[in-house]
């Protein structure tokens, strides 16, 4: 094994090499820099590659052929050679990047490049606390000299300016440092890290405070590395002015080398430093992201969230009290992941012409570069399968086993705000109007390109790293290697193959699945499964009529199938969460491919995101600080956690489900969706919430919330969100946003039904679930078939297209007579069990809200097919053609199973009838023959059938005969106050259809949750944009800043400390 | 399962009772109005003419497949309510085929007919048809709701949802009649019956004295002459239901005669009396008026 | 009695604070420069005063001091080594801002601290 101590003499060496060679040489120069980064590299991850097999104990260097603290001595183990193989591959991959640049600037910027990483790898390797500082002030020195070096015309003295600022703070903090590290010498009589951190617990009295007082500077001096709020405007500066490739050095290289250095002092320190370690780490998370809001330069927003992720990892540090041996797992994961989705987010940067966040859907056309800059964010995010989803698991667990639950939610909250604005700027990418010059020069850019295709490598990798390293440590499965998502993961390769084949492979992949599993799932789970699996394939079926690639469909697609086929087998809290996070994510990406989705998936993903924390923070607390639980132990909770975690968890479900309150992301995200991708947002994914609520309900049920009983409280909610989401359906102008409020209303109904908590209220949901699967998807898709032909969804444009689209037609009045609940057809047999089911029921008055909905169903379903297929056609669509075969397939089958469910409902409730005997033996139906009985009442779906189909055929025959001769006539032959209308506009009553029930009933539909949403976001974004300023850009306002920073830790950190 | 297929025959004969019921009772009521209006009013047998006549026309169109389908709707609608619910208590002959379902099939089944005549209608392009069913729709999701809440009160009350089962509840004297043991749902059901029977001043549905307007608009001929026959049916159909869920149900056709024609007289009395409420004042008036009867009445059940 | 090292301590964080004072009050750049010098020097005094020992020599081993008792006799040597690297470093970032100083006037043709503010929020 070659010493590590190499790594810092080959730069040394090279470095002094390169001062040898002529000026010209430039080619020379560059190699040689190469090579050195790369034999560096080569030496730490030789290191770590014996570490990692092997389990060897750290390994000391020792200098000067003396051991300490006569002499200077390294240490290298497992951490260390992870943390300089990250400095120096990513000095490597900027060096490429930089390839340019230091082919301009020739052999000194290349040996000043060299320096730096050399000094950032010592950081990293040393025990002793001056050569500490020496390497602090080597990176300090070097990456100033980088900054002056690679000043250049283009962006006026900008980059000069940030190097100076970051020099004078930088003096006040090597003073600090040192005079720190001299009274710390002076109290303990070393400058070994660990001799002096035996020393310093032996100190009493007097110099216990003086040795305090010195490591305090100390510490807050490496702190402020580490560029801490408030005091981090110089680091902005040089993030935003710097060349993107050295920017990528400092954020991932600088902060992880200061990080490490934090990590060696606190170990000085001892525990009593921890808080004012978690605090400043907190604070500066929390509110680096919320000064990243307002932000509309790439590059600062880049160093925004590269110092709140440092001060993340600082407040991870802080907590190893209880982290333990955890903590690098925790903290390694989220600095790996934050490094390399940072350095690769630069590199990236480095190819964008402009710097405004729109310039990037310059990377459109690029799927590469954008899976690159998705998998960064969803890393940074920590989303699964990278790293920091399981380091916040981890993290978010043990915090809640210990009761640190503002700690937990601050970290949340910061998460949240980070989530927010990095898939905003995805939005941007993905929908915005590329600029003209596309991405410059790729080709010539190569270096760049590598560089950021060797960080998505990395992510990936170190992703299925940190699965196995979970499965070492909890006994967790690597989730990378669940078949599912594999599977999805697959379809990434396979983008280049047409659309056909893709689907086909889809279909048949979600099929196999199915046969696969079919065996597992109780009743109850075989609902959602069918609905998951089969009724995704047979909506996937309509994604026949699209033609070409459809490059990036069919791996969000089958993503979020994926989560959901992962969710109805998890047993236990992690496999859940994870299952719940891959199809949110999943379902985000197919619902921003709508053409004018950006907004809405926006807001759908941050909603989602938000449920999924507390989601996250509701299993945390009832885990109680173990890695994870069987969710059927949910039951066994008991006061005072239980109605909390029942809590967060119904919360987080109910954004899924769009309860009232948390729904105003559902009707953009439906409604823009593409033709083939709303039934699937809505058809199925909005049954993974109903699911949760199930599984919930299953096992906690009852709770008792000081004096509120929870479940009543869904009862309301549930209500609310029926009646609220019915009566704003009617006045939608947009079909498809109708059919989402609709969506709403019909959640409202489902939810309504669990929370009755007895047999038939459950019955009536999960017959909800079936029901609105078929006939959302249906109306859905005959609504998405009209859009796509009259190229419109305000319906008040359409009209009349009866006889044009009969097939659409018969599927959207089947679906309507569905949805409305009319006998005969399925939607009868869950208003009837309803019924049943709320005659036993406690509460009475959410039944109030519940039975007006009802009605007002009818108001939007007339409108919707009136306004579309009957009234006056208008003359631009006269030659309108049925939808496309493959929209109109699956839309025949659903009206073919509707009808089918319709006859002989007990096909599949009976079954499930059985099955909720297990949790609410009294009150189940009985199935005689073809008649079904309740306690109160019966029907017969059968007779109800005959009779009506009999009497209307009668009547039918008899009409036929008598008006034999009837004569069609033209749309204009209509008796019309003595006037003959010619123009279908002014004669299709459409617009504003229930103009009288928005006059009465209107102040129900003000958008007062929208209001709330968009006055919290526009708070935060004023409070951002007004905190920012603080900034003034001023160099000795920084300094001061620095200064105020370090007494205001003092007095609070010293009063905190004991 | 054994169907009894003499219940065919004993269906058709509700049916024509009922038909023939309606129709003089329509007229009669009408006669009742105008004489409250000092006009003589038409004879009791002018629907019968009128429907002969509109068989009898000749001239007929269609606007198309919904067009011609929504009578049928409709009218299928009138004669399933009907036979959905058991017509005279005790009565094998008479209880139609309500083994098919219970109370909450033939509410449910009352807009089988709404939602296919308002399809038809709609298919006619003509927007007074269209203006018609938004109003009536609006209306009628109000005026269901203190209904559907006294629905829910009695069946609470009886704890079953068999029609049969709540008429034999109230067996046995006056006072065991719904309209005694619950008086609130009854209050708050017969305000609503008012916003369902097309009289002022709840009529501005159809608005039957101006500018021809609401569902029917386009229908003429045969149409008209199936809507007319649903006309006939429907509203005993729908009182039916009132009698047998609020006041004791019929053991018999005579009785059954008197309380139907009561209950018809008490709408066509509020209609003489007051004049006609826009849709967003009777959704305002059921609102405040009927509902927190509805409401007083599943509370105190 | 203030002993010489408490006096050099002393006029160490004194250098110290008027350094400090004059970098934050002082807008040209190049007084900032020197003001960090003098607050650098008030360091390196601060430094070499908390290695002084009274009544100790220079911790050079030879003759007149043996290496057996040397560890009585010699004054601590390693603040006075770290004070030599401390100035050394001091000297580059010196050097450095000044280099800085220069290019920021060739290009901005100021030296004005508070018109270096395009970077900002």
């Amino acid at each position: 094994m070659v010493s590590a101590l190499h790594i810092i003499t080959a730069a040394l060496a090279a470095a002094f090499l390169l001062g040898l060679l002529k000026e010209q040489q430039r080619g020379l120069a560059y190699g040689i820099t190469l090579l050195t980064l790369a034999l560096m590299s080569w030496i730490s991850a030789g290191w770590l590659w014996t570490f990692a097999s092997t389990g060897t104990a750290a390994v000391e260097i020792f200098t000067a052929g003396t051991e300490p603290p006569f002499a200077i001595n390294l240490r290298i183990g497992l951490a260390e050679a992870a943390l300089t193989l990250l400095i120096n591959l990513v000095g490597l991959l900027s060096a490429l990047a930089l390839k340019d640049t230091l082919l301009a600037l020739g052999r000194r910027a290349m040996a000043v490049w060299l320096v730096a990483v050399m000094a950032l790898s010592g950081i990293v390797l040393t025990r002793d606390l001056f050569n500490l500082f020496v390497f602090f002030e080597l990176t300090v020195i070097a990456s100033a000299g980088l900054v002056l070096l690679s000043e250049h015309a283009k962006n006026d003295g900008q980059a000069l300016a940030a190097g100076f600022k970051y020099l004078i703070v930088s003096q006040f903090i090597s003073a600090f440092l040192l005079i720190g590290i001299i009274f710390a010498y002076h109290a303990t009589g070393t400058l070994n890290i660990d001799d002096m951190a035996a020393a310093a617990p032996l100190l009493g009295g007097g110099a216990a405070q003086a040795f305090a007082l010195a490591f305090f500077l100390i510490f807050i001096a490496v702190v402020a590395e580490l560029k801490p709020f408030p005091a981090n405007g110089w680091a902005l500066d040089i993030y935003e002015s710097a060349h993107p490739a050295f920017s990528a050095l400092f954020s991932a290289a600088t902060g992880a080398a200061a990080l490490f250095a934090v990590d060696k002092l606190l170990l000085i320190g001892g525990d009593a430093w921890l808080p004012m370690a978690t605090g400043i780490g907190i604070v500066t998370f929390v509110a680096a992201n919320l000064l990243a809001l307002p932000q509309t330069n790439d590059r600062r927003l880049l160093g925004y969230s590269s110092i709140a992720q440092t001060g993340l990892i600082l407040a991870v540090l802080g907590q190893r009290d209880i982290l333990g041996e955890h903590t690098l797992y925790i903290a390694g994961g989220l600095l790996l992941s934050h490094a390399i989705a940072k350095a690769g987010l630069y590199w990236l940067s480095g190819l964008i012409a402009e710097r405004g966040l729109e310039a990037w859907a310059a990377l459109r056309g690029q799927p590469l570069l954008i899976f690159a800059f998705v998998s960064f964010i969803s890393m940074l995010s920590g989303l699964p399968p990278f790293p920091g989803f399981y380091a916040k698991w981890e993290l978010i667990h043990l915090l809640a086993g210990e009761g640190r639950i503002v700690l937990l939610g601050l970290i949340l909250f910061g998460a949240l705000l980070e989530a927010g604005y990095l898939f905003r700027w995805f939005g941007y990418i993905m929908k915005r109007e590329a600029p003209t010059e596309v991405v410059d020069n790729v080709a010539h850019k190569f270096g760049a390109v590598f560089a950021t295709l060797a960080a998505l490598a990395a992510a990936w990798a170190l992703s299925l790293v940190w699965g196995e390293l979970a499965g070492l440590q909890f006994d967790r499965f690597n989730m990378l290697l669940a078949l599912p998502l594999l599977f999805a993961l697959a379809f990434l390769l396979l983008d280049w193959l047409p659309v056909w084949v893709k689907n086909s492979l889809a279909i048949a992949g979600l099929l196999a699945w199915f046969y696969l599993t079919y065996t597992e799932y109780d009743p109850l789970r075989m609902i959602f499964a069918v609905i998951f699996l089969i009724g995704g394939s047979l909506t996937l079926l309509a994604s026949y009529h699209e033609h070409g690639r459809r490059i990036g469909f069919y791996p969000s697609a089958m993503l979020m199938f994926a989560g959901l086929a992962m969710l109805i087998r998890a047993t236990d809290s992690f496999d859940f969460f994870v299952a719940w996070e891959l199809l949110t994510v999943g379902s985000y990406f197919l619902i921003l491919r709508g053409k004018h989705s950006e907004p809405h998936a926006l807001s759908y993903i941050l909603f989602s995101l938000g449920g999924a924390f507390l989601i996250l923070a509701g299993f945390a607390l009832a885990t109680q600080g173990a890695p994870y639980f069987d969710l059927a132990a949910l039951a066994d909770l008991v006061q005072p956690l239980a109605p909390w975690v029942f809590l967060l968890l119904a919360i987080g479900f109910m954004t899924k489900t769009a309860a009232i309150g948390l729904h105003i992301w559902l009707p953009g995200a439906h409604a823009e969706a593409e033709t083939d991708v709303s039934p699937m947002v809505s058809g199925i994914l909005l049954k993974a919430g109903l699911y949760g609520l199930i599984v919930l309900l299953l096992t906690m049920g009852r709770q008792d919330f000081y004096g509120v009983e929870l479940i009543n409280a869904m009862l309301w909610i549930g209500a609310l969100t029926a009646l609220i989401g019915n009566l704003l359906a009617i006045f939608q102008e947009d079909a498809k946003r109708l059919l989402a409020y609709s969506s709403i209303g019909q959640m409202g109904y489902a939810m309504f039904g669990l929370a009755l908590m007895n047999h038939l209220g459950w019955l009536m949901a999960l017959m909800f679930v079936i029901n609105h699967y078929v006939y959302k998807s249906m109306l859905f898709l005959s609504v998405g078939g009209v859009a796509k032909r009259t190229g419109t969804r305000q319906m008040y444009r359409m009209g009349g297209l009866i006889t044009l689209m009969p097939l659409s037609f018969i599927a959207t009045l089947i679906g309507i007579i569905a949805v409305s609940g009319v006998p005969p057809l399925s939607g009868f047999g869950g208003r009837w069990i309803f019924y049943n089911a709320i005659l036993t029921a406690e509460a009475r008055l959410p039944m109030i809200l519940i039975f007006l909905a009802g009605p007002i169903a009818f108001l939007y379903l007339f409108r919707l097919i009136y306004t579309i297929f009957l009234g006056q056609l208008k003359d631009e669509f006269r030659r309108v053609k049925e939808a496309p075969f493959w929209i109109v397939l699956p839309q025949m089958i659903y009206v073919a199973i509707l009808l089918v469910v319709a006859v002989v409902p007990g096909l599949v409730l009976r079954h499930v009838d059985a099955y909720l005997n297990h949790f609410f033996p009294n009150g189940g139906l009985i199935w005689e023959g073809t008649t079904i009985t309740s306690q109160f009442g019966y029907w017969n779906p059968v007779a109800i059938m005959i009779i009506v189909g009999v009497i209307f055929m009668t009547l039918f025959a008899w009409l036929l005969f008598v008006n034999r001769r009837a004569q069609k006539v033209k749309q204009f032959n209509i008796v019309f106050s003595a006037e003959r209308p010619f123009r279908p506009e002014t004669t299709h009553f459409a617009w504003n259809f229930f103009a009288p029930y928005r006059k009465a009933l209107g102040f129900l539909t003000l958008p007062l949750v929208t209001l709330f949403w968009s006055t919290m976001t526009d708070l935060l974004h004023t409070a951002g944009d007004l905190a920012r300023r603080f900034y003034t850009g001023n160099g000795q306002t920084y300094a001061f800043h620095l200064l105020a920073f370090v007494v205001i830790v003092y007095l609070f950190g010293m009063g905190v400390r004991p | 399962m054994s169907f009894d297929w003499m219940k065919i025959p004993y269906a058709l004969l509700t049916v024509f009772i009922v038909f023939n019921y309606g129709l003089l009772l329509g007229a009669f009521i009408q006669k009742i109005g105008a004489r409250a209006g000092r006009r003589y009013g038409i004879p009791v047998w002018q629907n019968y003419v009128d429907l002969i006549k509109n068989y009898g026309q000749r001239t007929s169109i269609t606007h198309g497949v919904m067009f011609y389908l929504g009578p049928v709707f409709r009218l299928t609608g009138g004669i399933g309510l009907l036979l959905f619910v058991p017509t005279i208590y005790g009565s094998y002959m008479f209880s139609n085929l309500s083994f098919a379902g219970d109370l909450i099939l033939a509410l449910y089944f009352v807009f089988f007919g709404t939602l296919g005549m308002a399809l038809g209608a709609g298919e006619s392009g003509h927007p007074h048809a269209a203006i018609g069913i938004t109003r009536g729709l609006s209306q009628v999701s109000v005026a269901e709701l203190p209904f559907a809440l006294a629905v829910f009160a009695v069946a609470l009350q009886y704890q079953t949802l068999s029609v049969t089962d709540i008429v034999a509840a109230q067996q046995g004297g006056v006072l065991n009649w719904t309209l005694f043991t619950n008086p609130l749902a009854v209050a708050a059901a017969m305000l609503a019956f008012l916003g369902s029977m097309m009289r002022p001043p709840f009529d501005v549905v159809i608005a039957p004295q101006e500018i021809p307007i609401g569902p029917p608009t386009e229908y003429h001929s045969a149409y008209l002459a199936l809507m007319q026959t649903n006309r006939a049916i429907f509203p005993v159909a729908k009182m039916v239901i009132y009698m047998n869920l609020f006041f004791g149900g019929a053991t018999s056709w005579p009785e059954f005669a008197v309380k139907v024609f009561l209950l018809y007289l008490f709408s066509a009395f509020v209609g003489v009396c007051f004049p006609r409420f826009r849709v967003e004042q009777s959704i305002r008036w059921f609102l405040i008026w009927a509902v927190p009867l509805g409401v007083q009445a599943i509370l105190w059940v | 009695m203030i002993s010489l090292a408490q006096m050099a301590m002393a006029a160490g964080f004194v250098l110290i604070l008027i350094g400090f004072y004059g970098a934050l009050t002082q807008r040209n750049l190049l007084r900032m420069i020197v003001a960090f010098s003098l607050a650098n020097t008030g360091v390196h005094i601060v430094l070499v005063a908390v290695g002084h020992m009274r009544g100790r020599t220079a911790p050079i081993l030879d003759a007149a001091v043996p290496v057996a008792d040397a560890l009585t006799r010699v004054i601590d040597p390693v603040p006075q080594a770290l004070v030599l690297t401390a100035i050394v470093i001091g000297l580059g970032v010196t050097a450095l801002m000044l280099a800085y100083a220069l290019k920021l006037h060739a290009r901005k043709h100021t030296l004005d601290i508070a018109k270096m503010t395009e970077l900002k929020w």
